[in-house]
């Protein structure tokens, strides 16, 4: 495989940035995008996310069933800011963010 | 919003779930995020022989005005244009549409979010040219756009070789079918692409497509043999990945099943996942033919229903082992394989959940 073939198109990381980041110690797709934002443009990983975990399968010499997909969030599909946080009645999806914080700080700390 | 059941797609499968439960008079809200009902089933115009007993064999796209005309009569909320985007901490279901974000508070969730097509890696698939067989059948059969002139099919399967016969049909000329398998067991397949006069290459791997703004040229390798191509349009046809950010936002476990697309939602023989009020149905429970997208739906509606006090047990075991029965002939007309996954997917999930499986479960498992 050429090493500057494009695998998530939304960022623009190619083959070597993803094994770069094996070589670095990623094992989940997860790793791969904070080490390189794969995974982190507009479709939110939805078209590389099979690509990503068959590469990472491939490189370690495991079953792409042992790979986890990424961390799915919430929100799961392009939302205006305006339209998350606009109406009183729908301010209360604010608090998908203070999970998210709540989340990561329990995880944090376990 | 408030409702006993909440529907989350709109394709076939959440169709014929919605028509299960509606026709009960339960209260039941669709959310779709496209601008019709239908699914996939807009731009499916092939014909479907094999449908459960109470459809005709009929195209797709008639198939889903059947569906739409018999949900039509039936007191029912459908939401076009909105989204799932999220759960509350209370559990109510985060919606939105293009001016809000709203709560849906509902008894039972059925997910039927479908399926999304798998991509390929090789240098320059990102190129414009180059999209999946789904997003050309889109182009024919509903934009009424022809995508290129020249193609390249890459992946043999009963769903690209029946784009590829459209596409063919649609004045386009197609250079070949193209897979890296060996040989293909399915001799029917490429019996009824060479009728056509469609080459079948198998062995056969994309060494890099090229082209300035878009794709010109693709180098294969044919059982070691290279080739150039002069082509303005690749249609990957790789299969098909249920569709899971809902089922994992309301805590669904999943599994991996290799003929059921990979990942799958781990479920019941009711179809209920690891989640109590959440179902799933159709593509989204691993990837079948749209006999079985139709049949879980059912399976799935009724088992809601009895779980709402709709329904009594018994009208429910008889039925469901009716469906389970019919689903398996019709899963096994396609690919017995796929049913074999879905038994073993589902008794693995009953039996870590210490749970036995029905009595009319043990029959369809020796019918196997």
């Amino acid at each position: 495989m050429d090493k500057s073939t494009i695998v998530c198109r939304c960022e623009e990381i190619n083959v070597d940035e993803i094994e770069g980041a094996i070589r670095l110690g990623a094992s989940t797709f997860d790793d791969i995008k904070r080490l390189t934002r794969c995974g982190m443009g507009p479709c939110q990983s939805k078209i590389c996310m099979n690509l990503v975990r068959e590469l990472i399968a491939t490189n370690l010499g495991v079953s792409i069933s042992e790979i986890p997909p990424p961390r799915m969030r919430m929100p799961l599909k392009i939302t205006r800011l305006g339209i998350l946080a606009g109406k009183t009645s729908s301010s209360n999806v604010v608090s998908v963010f203070d999970e998210a914080s709540l989340e990561a700080g329990e995880r944090q700390n376990d | 919003m408030k409702t006993d059941v909440l529907i989350i797609g709109g394709g076939p499968a959440g169709l014929n779930a919605a028509i299960e439960t509606a026709s009960r008079g339960i209260k039941t809200i669709i959310i779709e995020e496209s601008y019709a009902l239908g699914g996939q089933l807009k731009q499916q115009t092939q014909f479907f022989n094999n449908l459960p007993k109470q459809f005709d064999r009929q195209r797709g796209i008639h198939l889903m005005r059947t569906l739409i005309d018999r949900l039509s009569p039936l007191p029912i909320t459908c939401l076009l244009k909105h989204k799932m985007i999220g759960v509350y901490k209370d559990g109510r279901i985060g919606i939105a549409n293009d001016t809000e974000t709203f709560p849906i508070d509902a008894k039972k969730v059925i997910v039927t979010t479908g399926a999304a097509e798998e991509t390929d890696l090789f240098p320059g698939w990102t190129l414009p040219g180059v999209m999946t067989v789904g997003a050309a059948q889109i182009l024919i059969n509903r934009e009424r756009v022809l995508p290129g002139k020249n193609a390249l099919i890459v992946g043999l399967n009963s769903f690209s070789a029946e784009v590829a016969k459209q596409l063919k049909a649609c004045g386009i000329n197609i250079l070949g079918v193209m897979d890296k398998t060996v040989s293909v067991n399915d001799k029917k397949l490429v019996e009824g692409l060479e009728d056509k006069k469609i080459r079948v290459m198998v062995n056969t791997v994309i060494e890099r497509a090229t082209g300035a703004g878009e794709v010109k040229k693709v180098t294969i390798n044919n059982d070691g043999k290279k080739e150039d191509l002069d082509i303005d349009l690749i249609c990957i046809g790789k299969g098909l990945a249920p569709i899971l950010e809902p089922l994992e936002i309301l805590d669904c476990e999943f599994g991996f099943q290799a003929k059921l697309g990979g990942l799958v939602p781990k479920y019941y023989s009711t179809l209920g996942t690891s989640n109590p009020s959440v179902y799933v149905a159709g593509n989204a429970a691993g990837i079948t033919c749209l006999g079985g997208i139709l049949l879980t739906a059912e399976i799935a509606a009724l088992n809601a229903l009895k779980a709402l006090g709709v329904l009594n047990d018994n009208e429910v075991k008889v039925r469901s082992s009716f469906l389970w029965d019919e689903l398996r002939s019709m899963e096994s007309e396609e690919s017995i394989e796929t049913f074999i996954a879905r038994v073993a997917h589902i008794k693995e999930f009953h039996e870590e959940c210490e749970l036995p499986l029905p009595a009319s479960f043990h029959a369809i498992l020796e019918g196997c």
